[in-house]
């Protein structure tokens, strides 16, 4: 139960840093800390860096904290601990074998930084990044079995392949209208179809804020009060759907979203008990203007993607660096207020700033940080910073997604292999269309709000990678050793399709030991191969 | 401390070779059995009967036979004076002494998904933005075992609600059919093979987490030490029902859900905490009173049997069994279809609590002449999840951290448990 006694520990920190800076102040009540405020002093825009400027930036600021703290950095990660991380953050899964030996063998002194290039003009970057957020946007309920999240992801996935900027992206999503399988984006509001249940959402993902306790009552911890959910809520009061999804479903017919000018035809989103009727307001600004014959959506998108918005740019970079790191400069990632204040501040601010300067340019933003020292070292701890999660002392040790895990999976046994059991009606939490890969994710997954460094499967889990067909497959052992080529040859490229890597002398020493002891080579390749796909190293993105 | 432990390798082989680690007959499970039922006097467990898609109250445990939207099932009397139920359920009636039933349930949530959700974890589906967890969870994770190498809360059947912030040690671990036993418990190799590549993991593992240190991959290699574990633990034998006799299968009923009553019984005996059986087909919008009565009469069959084995085996009073679904019936028969049904209906329906130390043989509550609102001592969702916590001794009170920093009690506030029954 480590996560939630630190979850506990930080909650009562928020507080202690309240009660500490109200002490502090001579006659000042106590207060509880705030979200940032919409009319806070504008700068002048930065001077803007490319790709590689940011990335010394960013290390600069790592390290200046590193030193400051007397935490010392572990080295940086050999190639192919840096391609695997690399391949499963960018495109979400592992290399492929050939991959493998090219990178590890090739001399260039900047083949990692192409790599990184190489790998943001993937088509399966845009596909991943669209399944990353999806699986945050489109939450799974009982109300939703019957929306599918394809054409969702379709539509994300062309956004960001083509690398339309994320303002643009962001804004387009919010405004989206028609029916879905003419505009995937629409699924978004199909799948919230409730004011209060795309408010939580929106909030969190764009403006890294957990409204969700102010719906009932102001939020215990910072200061938002129930107005100012409802303010932010009222932007949606006029989105419908054109039918219900399940009707939808039977007869085969796509929902549509539209706004309703007034209360007329189409679904009405039923408002839960705690609403309360207060104008549109944006979150700690102005009400703005509002026509009541017109749509609301687009009143709100354009303040929440402008450039002077407070929260987007901020909760954009930080979803971001969560992505590769495991960890937001604001951790938790959704949960940016002043009680939970950044560990680099000004990182997050040059970031951010950069980020804006740069026409929120999402591939620039990764391009700088997976070129940074502080992304590319390695995830062995060194010297005194074993318990660091922090500083970015090390790399963090993460759990593959249950997307990464079958996607790499597949790639070594191949697809027939990742056996299911028997084909029953769609699972209580299966997100997609229901063949081989929805039922393994569904059977995988996690908590989308869970951290990514703690290792959630349990043992119907293990015992599904133990003992079913996919980690026990003949045809890989026939591919690999059937021209009767040489054990320690058979070794290697056994480690290189599993782990992205050379084997040691020791191991492929202890492994051709290993193979001798068995009744058959085959018997003892099968062996090893179970051992590789089931290890930690395998489970695990270091 | 490697898989291997206090075993030796030549040790292990041995036991192989003489078909220890193979399927056993008698003998062991009820040593087994006997040892689990021994520690565990000290705390309760639970099999939840659950019947999916709302049975009707008006034709089970409720009726209002004669009139004018009764239906034609008549009431039979119970072992219980002034007790009555449907006449479908002649054997469990002569059990009523060591049931209660509770008549005035009043839950409000009428859609079938949030409502199975509701009914299972007491809270509303996605308000907070939380996966709250199940009655089973909470009673693996409050009063399971923590050493037992048996998972504490298994799900016999399709759906199951599982463990949502409480995280993936009380997850159930899911039966999908009890005549097959648990997924993937055997290894795809044989014994011996199997034992020789668990080893040479475990040497991976080992590896890895001298150089990372990461508590990451120590959990990792922990879930796989228990699976491994289990599959080699007796009392995973526990999962196989084609060690009972034929006799015993028959007064069961052949259906799953009389295996799924068998295997539930067999669980319990090995030390599970929480077992969830399902028997689907209670949406009767149309053909309601044929289907009731066929599904009558496999509760019936299947769930005596399953008070009468626990009841001869000492385990009555510290396992409760509940006979429950998401909600009750249209009080008044629709005619849409060829034949006449019943809707979906939360407003006042009926479940029933056999042994667990209930205070049997009574009603709880009341509902009018039509069987259509609560007409004494309603019991709302939170009362009925406060009862049942009661009941299996988990303080309903207790509260839980949640991965967004909000603590969650195990029971809602406004949720008492009902006083006459525990």
């Amino acid at each position: 139960m480590a996560a939630s006694a630190r979850t506990a520990a930080h909650g009562l920190l928020a507080l202690l840093l309240v009660s500490v800076g109200s002490a502090a102040a001579d006659d000042a009540p106590a207060k509880k800390p705030g979200v940032a405020k919409s009319k806070a002093v504008k700068s002048a825009p930065a001077a803007r860096m490319d790709a590689a400027a940011l990335a010394r930036l960013i290390d600069q600021q790592v390290n200046s904290r590193l030193e400051a703290e007397g935490v010392q950095a572990s080295p940086r990660a050999d190639d192919g601990e840096f391609l695997r991380r690399a391949y499963l953050d960018l495109v979400g899964v592992i290399p492929p074998p050939e991959k493998v030996t090219e990178f590890l063998d090739a001399t260039n002194p900047d083949k990692r930084a192409r790599l990184i290039d190489e790998l943001l003009t993937n088509p399966r970057f845009g596909s991943h990044m669209a399944e990353t957020w999806s699986n945050l946007m489109l939450p799974v309920e009982s109300n939703n079995r019957r929306v599918q999240s394809g054409p969702f992801r379709t539509w994300l996935a062309a956004g960001f392949n083509k690398n339309t900027p994320l303002n643009k992206l962001v804004h387009d999503l919010l405004t989206a209208s028609g029916p879905q399988n003419q505009n995937g984006a629409v699924t978004y509001f199909i799948a919230n179809p409730t004011v209060d249940k795309i408010t939580d959402n929106v909030t969190k993902m764009f403006l890294g804020v957990r409204l969700q306790c102010a719906q009932c009552h102001n939020h215990p911890f910072v200061e938002i009060k129930q107005d100012e959910y409802w303010g932010m809520a009222g932007f949606f009061r006029k989105v419908r759907l054109s039918q219900n999804p399940n009707k939808a479903a039977k007869t085969g017919t796509s929902v549509g979203i539209s706004e309703v000018g007034n209360v007329g035809k189409g679904r009405k989103a039923p408002l839960p008990e705690s609403a309360k009727n207060v104008p549109a307001r944006f979150l700690g600004g102005e009400q703005p203007k509002m026509n009541p014959a017109e749509p609301f959506r687009p009143v709100v998108a354009k303040w929440l993607t402008s450039a002077d918005n407070p929260y987007f740019a901020r909760a954009m970079t930080n979803r971001v660096w969560y992505q590769l790191f495991g960890r937001g400069i604001c951790n938790p990632v959704d949960d940016m207020h002043d009680g939970n204040p950044p560990s680099h501040p000004e990182l997050l601010t040059a970031l951010s700033e950069q980020l804006k300067a740069n026409d929120f340019d999402l591939r620039y933003l990764i391009r700088a940080i997976c070129n940074s020292q502080a992304y590319q070292r390695t995830s062995k701890p060194a010297g005194n910073n074993k318990d660091d999660k922090e500083l970015f002392s090390h790399a963090a040790v993460r759990v593959l997604t249950p997307e990464q895990l079958y996607d790499s999976l597949t790639s070594i046994v191949g697809q027939g292999r990742v056996a299911l059991a028997p084909k029953r009606k769609q699972a209580a939490g299966q997100r997609g269309a229901g063949g081989p890969r929805d039922a393994f994710i569904a059977f995988f997954r996690v908590d989308e709000s869970s951290d990514p460094t703690e290792y959630q499967a349990g043992i119907p889990q293990a015992l599904r990678l133990m003992n079913s067909p996919q980690t026990s497959s003949a045809a890989v052992i026939e591919r690999l050793a059937g021209k009767g080529i040489e054990p320690r040859q058979v070794i290697e490229q056994l480690v290189i399709t599993v782990l992205s890597r050379r084997p040691t002398d020791q191991e492929i020493q202890r492994f051709t030991q290993y193979v001798a002891m068995q009744d058959s080579p085959r018997a003892g390749y099968a062996d090893v191969l179970w051992a590789l796909l089931n290890s930690s190293e395998f489970a695990l993105n270091h | 401390m490697t898989m291997m432990d206090n075993v030796s390798r030549r040790d292990l082989l041995k036991l192989s070779a003489a078909g220890v680690l193979g399927v056993s007959t008698s003998g062991w499970f009820n040593v087994l059995a006997s040892r689990a039922a021994e520690t565990r006097r000290q705390h309760k467990s639970c099999i939840l009967l659950w019947m999916d898609g709302g049975p009707s109250h008006k034709d089970t445990f409720d009726l209002r036979p004669g009139t004018a939207q009764g239906g034609p099932f008549q009431q039979i009397q119970t072992s219980v004076n002034g007790i009555q139920i449907s006449e479908h359920f002649p054997r469990f009636a002569r059990q009523m002494q060591h049931a209660a039933i509770i008549r005035s349930m009043s839950t409000g949530e009428g859609a079938h998904g949030r409502a199975k959700y509701y009914l299972h974890t007491g809270y509303k589906e996605g308000v907070g933005g939380l996966h709250y967890p199940s009655i089973g969870s909470i009673a693996a994770m409050e009063i399971g075992d923590r050493n037992n190498p048996m998972p504490n809360f298994v799900s016999i059947g399709n759906r199951s609600y599982g463990s949502g912030f409480l995280g993936p040690r009380h997850q159930p671990l899911i039966v999908n059919s009890a005549a097959r036993g648990v997924d993937n418990l055997r290894p795809l190799v044989a014994e011996r093979q199997f034992t020789s590549r668990v080893g040479l993991l475990d040497e991976l593992e080992q590896s890895f987490h001298r150089t990372h240190e990461a508590g990451t991959s120590l959990a990792h290699r922990t879930t796989y030490q228990r699976a491994v574990t289990l599959m080699r633990d007796r009392g995973a034998r526990a999962f196989d029902i084609s060690g009972e006799s034929q006799a015993t299968r028959t007064a069961y009923g052949s259906g799953a859900f009389g295996e799924g009553c068998l295997l539930a019984r067999r669980l319990v005996e090995a030390g599970v905490t929480f077992v969830e059986v399902t028997l689907g087909g209670w949406d009767t919008h149309q053909n309601n009173f044929n289907r009731v009565r066929q599904l009558s009469q496999q509760v019936d069959q299947a769930m005596s049997q399953l008070v009468a084995d626990l009841r001869e085996r000492g385990l009555l009073d510290s396992t409760l069994v509940i006979w429950m679904g998401e909600f009750g019936r249209t009080p008044r028969i629709n005619n849409r279809g060829a034949q006449p049904g019943r809707d979906h209906f939360p407003r006042a329906w009926s479940s029933v609590l056999i042994g667990g130390g209930v205070r049997g043989g009574q009603v709880i509550g009341r509902t009018d002449a039509e069987a259509a609102t609560v007409a004494e001592r309603p019991v709302n969702t939170l009362d009925f999840m406060a009862t049942i916590c009661r009941i299996l001794g988990i303080d309903y009170t207790k509260m839980n951290q949640t991965p967004i920093g909000r603590p969650i009690r195990i029971v809602d506030r406004g949720g008492n448990h009902i006083r006459e029954l525990v």
